[in-house]
């Protein structure tokens, strides 16, 4: 009996890390992993995985009204800023202090900055 | 001539008292007396040795006596102030002249990172300067900026190890030591008003002016009550000029 739990137990662990393995993977994850944009500064990170998985939303929360399919695409509106941020614009959009932290606070918390960027850069390689 | 014991100590232990005692000789309030500890210390030294605030900037040594508040929480580490710095002083690639630090605290709610600007103090009671065996590095009569004269540096690099802030290097194609010199040479000599970069920070990270000037904005930073205000290193006693606190 014994035995039994204990390799049930070793088999729950090694499920376990599979799924995490398997979480680390955008494209079997269902969702776009982490976008890191470099415009207008560098190194602001949006995660998924904080967004799909932690806080629960799905996928049309966001696409194809606030942010397009495609990754970092807004990168290239000239509106894309902290300005329009405060205006309910793009992130602001949830990001305005009652449905989430609002985008003139805790600003390191995305902005990983050039740093941050670096670092991710060589985990992903 | 020369007894070890007549000479004065130059340990980092042996500073603040010295520095006390020197402050109290001189008998004027420089900066740094009230970056000691919170900004409540600040008020009451102020009140205690001068009648109204504004007595009291009359007192800071420099004219114009040149600051930096660096509002901390708002650094982003887009690293625009590194660029810029590069460019104005051509500072070679394995050099700085400021720098960003990083500082994570991941038991933290919310936010768990924090972007720390560091660049030169600037400070009123530099211990490069006093290392210095040519007298290369100085502390500008005028505008208390610490400056080097290049053709009087021979690179033994004392300062490097004095400075408690790391704010040096050695550089290579000048055979001299560089630093931040509040982009005295390259721009505020020739009358821009702001380094290259407060200028280029787009969240205002880092505020440049006159301390010596109450309707300035760094004075105002500096003399609140609301927001504390401190330096880095305060133990060190060298009564820096770059500020910090979170807006």
């Amino acid at each position: 009996m014994k035995k039994y739990f204990a390799f049930l137990l070793t088999a729950v662990f090694f499920h376990a890390s599979a799924a995490h393995v398997t979480l680390a993977a955008p494209e079997e994850t269902g969702h776009g992993g982490d976008i890191i944009y470099t415009k207008p500064v560098k190194g602001v990170l949006f995660s998924h995985a904080n967004h799909v998985e932690a806080v629960g939303l799905s996928c049309d929360s966001c696409h194809d009204t606030i942010f397009p399919m495609e990754a970092r695409a807004v990168q290239k509106n000239k509106d894309f800023t902290m300005a329009s941020l405060y205006k309910g614009k793009y992130c602001g959009a949830c990001h305005d202090g009652s449905m989430a932290f609002a985008s003139n606070t805790q600003c390191a918390r995305c902005h990983i900055g050039v740093k941050g960027f670096e670092r991710l850069q060589k985990k992903s390689k | 001539m020369f007894k070890i014991e007549n000479l004065k100590k130059e340990s980092l232990g042996k500073l603040p008292l010295l520095e006390r005692r020197e402050f109290l000789k001189m008998g004027f309030v420089v900066t740094g007396v009230f970056a000691g500890g919170s900004i409540l210390s600040l008020v009451s030294n102020a009140e205690k040795v001068f009648a109204s605030a504004g007595e009291f900037a009359e007192k800071y040594p420099y004219k114009p006596h040149y600051s930096m508040v660096i509002r901390q929480n708002l650094c982003i580490d887009c690293e625009r102030c590194l660029e810029a710095c590069r460019t104005t002083n051509e500072v070679p690639d394995y050099g700085y002249r400021t720098a960003i630090l990083e500082k994570h605290v991941p038991e933290a709610v919310g936010q768990k990172t924090e972007f720390i600007p560091v660049l030169c103090m600037q400070c009123n009671d530099p211990p490069c300067v006093r290392a210095c065996p040519t007298k290369a590095s100085y502390k500008d009569e005028v505008n208390g900026i610490i400056r080097i004269e290049k053709k009087k540096c021979i690179g033994c690099k004392v300062c490097m190890v004095a400075c408690p802030y790391n704010a040096r290097y050695f550089n290579n194609e000048t055979r001299a030591i560089d630093k931040c010199d509040f982009c005295f040479e390259t721009r505020l000599s020739k009358g821009e008003k702001l380094t290259a970069c407060s200028a280029v920070c787009p969240t205002g990270a880092r505020t440049f002016g006159d301390i010596s000037d109450p309707s300035s904005e760094v004075y105002r930073m500096v003399h609140q009550l609301q927001k504390r205000v401190w330096v880095i290193r305060a133990e060190a006693g060298t009564k820096p000029n770059v500020f910090y606190m979170k807006s």
